[in-house]
């Protein structure tokens, strides 16, 4: 099963070694098992002092997501938990490296930005829960604030 | 239990073998060199191709074929749940082309091809949901280009398959709606987040299916299900009409039994659309022809290929069965003629929190648009805010609350350097590691996931561990390059064994040299055309 050593596998992050290290192998089928370099480690140990835990009622609040006290007490310490292990990026160095936004792809794919009609108007409206001739229709959008 | 499990194919290849270290497979003990020649189980053939061949021919109708797909979804269902929705189209669409043929029109490469389509992508007029209760009903006004593709070459929409809610999780147990089972151990997850699409290919309920792969959700359901599982280069696909979750790694995947099925699928869903700037204006070559029949192959018909195994991939944490079987397919395929090395990607292990950082921002972006007001359900409330927030509360489920937050927390004012842009470097070191070992080698090997398929239920409550089990594909998702799972052999388990996949991945937009190795290495795998134990009479 996959087990807890793959999570921590990241380890002390030993400098990186750049480039790829290879070796032919014999067809002999035993592979030469490297020491693993896979280090149990507890969990509590990779968040950096600087950030502070994540207050989960905040969070919800400012991802519009009501969620009940009992929601609150389960997912408050998955999320600390994960969020702690989110924490072993800050052991690697990534000084002087571009950060990557996504795969390397050619650019000038963008259509010209013109509204274009779409046909079928009728089936977008038939799914707006709430809806007024042209209208969406929501409660009041004022409050104490 | 091992004198009635099939061998894995590829140990077929060599002698005294042991599966799990335990048994020796007496039988097996033959020649060590690469029999070419045709094995006892025939090798799995193509269903497109053959659905084409007897339709052109007459030998059978595109509605038999359809009857006999709902006959056998109508069989399996109950037990599989692998369907959300189930087309009342089918016969109708079956109809139409059986008119075209015997009128002698045209008809298009999957005229009569039955699919099955991940229900985070859109179908005109079905529902489409991403088995979320806030989708729950909604039928979208317009089809995915992949499925406007699809139809447009006369495939069969059949269904809407199961997954984990808008594709965040790994086991389908994270639908709002039902568990899908495992085919070959009905107690047992069928892998995700696609995993309604993975086992309705192995039961053999459609012939091919799409499914989306944003951290390996194509692959690893592939691996646990015992079919082929295709996921494209980032941008060989449009993904209009596919229900954004992390926009930087998403892409839409194809299932199918056979290589040259997941091939001629992918085939038919590629190529630039203007409605989605992210696809590539590159050519698609006609993958069609790297499907040639075993009778022309040479003796070393991989003759040359430099094949890279990932040292990473076989280390601690991995299950012994599954190192072994992805070892004895490294053998394979030196056997036909590839130059197999051992490759080390040093940036490998840091891809997992990496890619859960990226995700889980990328998806509380994403998945602001489900509000309550333009679509999905709505919860009435006095004032606006509360509209989003109890819609929102009552429409999402646990896992996707969690990623949300996580994502939220990770974007936060001052944590954004430490948290999303940290994982944007080191996505640029696990680029530039694949980068380093793919100018060396055609293509990269390693096991599909750390795992066979697990017990439902086994890891819902423990996230960490359910993440573990990405570690296999999500870096190649970062580094946005094509990859192939194909079932390569089985461990023990369930009824009958549980199959094991080996991910083959290539550079950028070169699908084709990986169709073409996996076409291969599955042709020339002797043994049982990984057929799940429920359907004994199914080729």
């Amino acid at each position: 099963m996959a087990t807890r050593a793959l999570l921590a596998a990241v380890s002390a992050c030993p400098r990186r070694r750049i480039g790829i290290k290879s070796s032919t192998f014999s067809s002999s089928l035993q592979f030469q098992r490297q020491e693993s370099r896979i280090i149990a480690r507890s969990f509590s140990s990779y968040t950096n002092s600087s950030l502070s835990l994540p207050d989960i009622s905040r969070l919800a609040e400012t991802a519009r997501i009501s969620l009940t006290p009992a929601e609150i007490e389960e997912c408050e310490p998955k999320i600390r938990q994960v969020i702690d292990w989110f924490g072993q990026l800050q052991q690697v160095d990534v000084n002087c490296v571009e950060p990557a936004i996504r795969a390397e792809m050619e650019g000038g794919n963008l259509r010209e930005d013109a509204p274009q009609t779409f046909e079928n108007r009728d089936s977008i409206r038939a799914s707006i829960p709430s809806f007024d001739e042209t209208y969406l229709k929501v409660p009041k959008v004022l409050n104490k604030e | 239990m091992l004198s009635t499990l099939q061998p894995p194919r590829s140990l077929t290849l060599l002698p005294f073998r042991r599966l799990h270290g335990s048994k020796t497979i007496a039988s097996l003990a033959s020649s060590s060199s690469p029999t070419l020649d045709a094995s006892p189980a025939s090798p799995p053939q193509s269903q497109i191709l053959a659905t084409r061949r007897s339709l052109l021919s007459g030998e059978t109708t595109a509605s038999e074929i359809a009857k006999s797909y709902l006959s056998r979804i109508r069989l399996t269902e109950p037990q599989l749940k692998c369907f959300l929705h189930v087309s009342e189209n089918v016969l109708k669409d079956a109809q139409e082309i059986d008119e075209r043929i015997s009128r002698g029109e045209e008809v298009g490469p999957l005229a009569g091809v039955v699919i099955g389509v991940k229900d985070n992508i859109c179908t005109e007029g079905m529902p489409s949901t991403a088995a979320s209760r806030i989708l729950e009903h909604y039928r979208p006004p317009f089809d995915a280009t992949a499925v406007k593709k699809i139809k447009e070459m006369g495939g069969i929409v059949v269904g809407k398959t199961n997954m984990d809610e808008f594709g965040m999780g790994s086991t389908t147990e994270a639908s709002a709606f039902q568990v899908t089972a495992n085919p070959w151990d009905l107690t047992r997850v069928p892998g995700g987040s696609s995993g309604g699409s993975a086992a309705a290919v192995a039961a053999r309920q459609c012939m091919v299916s799409l499914g989306s792969d944003t951290g390996g959700s194509v692959r690893q359901p592939a691996s646990f299900c015992g079919v082929v599982g295709l996921k494209p280069t980032y941008g060989r696909v449009s993904r209009f009409g596919l229900m954004a979750y992390a926009s930087s790694l998403d892409v839409i995947g194809c299932f199918g039994s056979t290589v040259a099925d997941a091939g001629m699928l992918l085939h038919a869903v590629s190529g630039y659309d203007r409605f989605d700037s992210t696809s590539s204006k590159q050519d698609v070559p006609e993958f069609q022809s790297q499907f040639v029949s075993m009778d022309s192959f040479e003796s070393k018909p991989l003759k040359g290929v430099r094949v890279g195994l990932i040292r990473e991939t076989l280390e601690e944490g991995v299950d012994s069965g599954v190192r072994s079987a992805t070892q004895e397919a490294a053998s394979h395929l030196e056997a036909l003629g590839c130059v197999l090395t051992e490759v080390s990607l040093p940036s490998f292990s840091l891809g997992l929190p990496a890619y859960y950082v990226i995700a889980s921002s990328e998806s509380s972006s994403n998945l602001s648009r489900y509000d309550g007001v333009r679509y999905g359900n709505q919860v009435m409330a006095d004032e606006l805010n509360k509209l989003y927030e109890c819609s929102r509360g009552e429409g999402f489920g646990g896992e996707v609350k969690m990623r949300i937050l996580m994502g939220t927390y990770a974007l936060s004012a001052g944590y954004y350097d430490a948290y999303y842009k940290r994982a944007q470097q080191v996505r640029t070191l696990i680029r530039k590691d694949f980068k380093a070992a793919l100018d060396q080698n055609d293509i990269l090997i390693s096991p599909a996931a750390p795992s066979a398929a697990y017990k439902i239920g086994e890891k819902k409550d423990d996230p960490l561990a359910m993440y573990a089990g990405d570690i296999m594909t999500v870096n190649v998702n970062l580094a946005g390059l094509p990859a192939i799972v194909l079932p390569c052999g089985l461990v023990e388990g369930g009824p009958s064994g549980l199959p094991v996949g080996l991910q083959m991945i290539g550079a950028a937009f070169d699908e084709e040299k990986l169709l073409k190795v996996g076409h291969i290495f599955e042709q020339t795998l002797k043994g049982s055309g990984f057929v799940p134990p429920m359907l004994p009479n199914v080729a």
